[in-house]
């Protein structure tokens, strides 16, 4: 009976995916769904992020998870522009480019940590846990 | 029983000739009675992406003067899909391919863009085969 109220209790993780492809939405849905106690909010492009976030305040989000590539703005500058109202939300950069110089871009611009597509339930249960949400 | 016979075999044959990789398993581990149609929808999600992308290429290589941060834009969308689905074959083309267009090579895209669409349109064809035997398993058709 504890261990059911504490699950109760235990407040849903709010996760903002930013990403426009239709595919990766497909695959990051399934794989939050599956962890379970996520509320899952989606932006198709950085400005979206960015528009999302600053209504929503400080406190909107508890993880966003944004691809690099995407139209209208990319996520390196939606990650500058989401840092720059001074939010702290974790934010982990996720592209199928793998370079060193592409996670670079990602951390100067404020990201925290950064994933290689696809993402995968290991990948996923490794962020939860680095950012204490698991 | 001949369908499934029939369903592992094809699976058991794309992971070996390596036109899968084990993303597919996750896609295959994500699949479960809330959501029973996931595989077939990320499967659909990617013929039609890969359809239109190497569409769209053919079109940007056929001009005089190849605008190759396009043509890379583009295959890096389907190297992405591909890796998503666990598209191997393909997704490894396109890590050839993106190459050559770094390179601004247009006789080796075109020559990289007839290997992929090959592979992809193997791989859709098998996939096409492999929805309709998990069709008949479930059902939805009469043996």
């Amino acid at each position: 009976m504890a261990g059911a109220a504490a699950a109760a209790e235990r407040r849903a993780i709010r996760v903002l995916l930013v990403e426009d492809e239709e595919i990766h939405r497909v695959l990051a849905r399934a794989l939050l769904r599956a962890g379970g106690g996520v509320v899952l909010d989606e932006a198709g492009n950085g400005a979206e992020a960015v528009r999302r976030v600053r209504e929503g305040g400080a406190g909107a989000y508890d993880l966003i998870l944004t691809d690099r590539q995407m139209p209208v703005m990319d996520g390196h500058e939606a990650t500058r522009q989401i840092r720059a109202l001074g939010v702290t939300t974790p934010i982990v950069g996720l592209s199928s480019d793998c370079l060193a110089a592409d996670v670079d871009a990602f951390i100067k611009a404020g990201a925290d940590d950064f994933t290689p597509k696809p993402l995968s339930k290991e990948k996923l249960n490794r962020i939860l846990a680095k950012f204490n949400l698991a | 029983m001949a369908a499934a016979n029939q369903l592992t075999a094809l699976l058991n044959n794309m992971y070996a000739t390596g036109l899968l990789d084990e993303q597919f398993q996750q896609l295959q581990m994500l699949q479960d009675s809330s959501s029973p149609d996931f595989v077939s929808e990320v499967v659909t999600l990617f013929c039609q992406d890969g359809e239109r992308i190497i569409g769209e290429l053919a079109k940007l290589l056929e001009k005089p003067s190849v605008d190759f941060d396009r043509v890379d834009a583009f295959v890096h969308q389907l190297k992405g899909s591909s890796a998503s689905v666990g598209a191997q074959k393909v997704k490894n083309t396109c890590i050839q391919f993106r190459e050559f267009c770094q390179s601004r090579s247009k006789d080796g895209c075109l020559k990289t863009l007839d290997s992929v669409r090959t592979e992809f349109y193997d791989l859709r064809g098998k996939f096409q085969t492999m929805l309709q035997l998990e069709r008949q398993l479930q059902g939805f058709y009469p043996k």
